[in-house]
């Protein structure tokens, strides 16, 4: 059995190369092939939680049928409500000095 | 309803979804060797100005049913409180507890 010379080898790995369709790389250099060549995940991604139905979601994919959703009509009345009686939320702070922190410190 | 923590990982979810190509050629010129540094570095710059949400690492696999982030059996993306609730109800198929 006679020693092989590593250009030889070379030279076969090569041939393997083109013949079994792979990138000769005998360096090892990254390519970033596995980049490309990995499976998208998003898709798989995307269907991990059951699609929920519910009145105010097919209301806006179907605004012509007209939906109302009752529940969300009675708190927006709730809503007005409760502002007509003072109780509504306060107005949003337009300077720091008006936000409620700063009041507190003093 | 889901929480917000659910929410917020279906919008992780959705980034992704929208961004993984774009993301992919960037990482492929990026980590690319034999490509000139120059343009694997404005590769890269580009890959950090992707938004948060669209990285699949910000992803999180919660419970179904109480949108809890631990403690998940994968199988019935579940968390483990809830996988009992459901076995001992009888809604999971093939599931029964141990009695030896």
């Amino acid at each position: 059995m006679s020693a092989v010379f590593p250009s030889r080898i070379a030279k076969l790995n090569r041939l393997r190369c083109s013949i079994f369709q792979t990138i000769y790389n005998p360096t090892g250099i990254r390519t970033g092939a596995k980049y490309l060549r990995a499976r998208l995940r998003g898709p798989s991604m995307l269907d991990y939680y059951p699609v929920e139905m519910n009145i105010s979601k097919i209301a806006r994919l179907y605004p012509e049928l007209e939906i109302t959703d009752e529940d969300e009509e009675q708190r927006f009345q709730d809503v007005e409500d409760r502002k007509k009686r003072g109780k509504g939320a306060p107005k949003k702070a337009r300077t720091k000095e008006q936000g409620r922190r700063a009041q507190r410190r003093r | 309803m889901p929480n917000i923590r659910v929410l917020r990982d279906m919008k992780a979810r959705k980034g992704v979804f929208d961004n993984e190509v774009t993301r992919r050629a960037y990482l492929y010129v990026a980590r690319n060797q034999t490509l000139p540094p120059q343009v694997r570095h404005q590769a890269q710059l580009q890959l950090n100005t992707f938004g948060r949400y669209t990285r699949p690492t910000t992803v999180k696999n919660r419970c179904h049913e109480s949108g809890r982030g631990r403690g998940i059996i994968s199988e019935f993306a579940l968390c483990r409180f809830q996988f009992r609730l459901k076995a001992l109800a009888g809604e999971l198929n093939g599931v029964r507890k141990a009695s030896w």
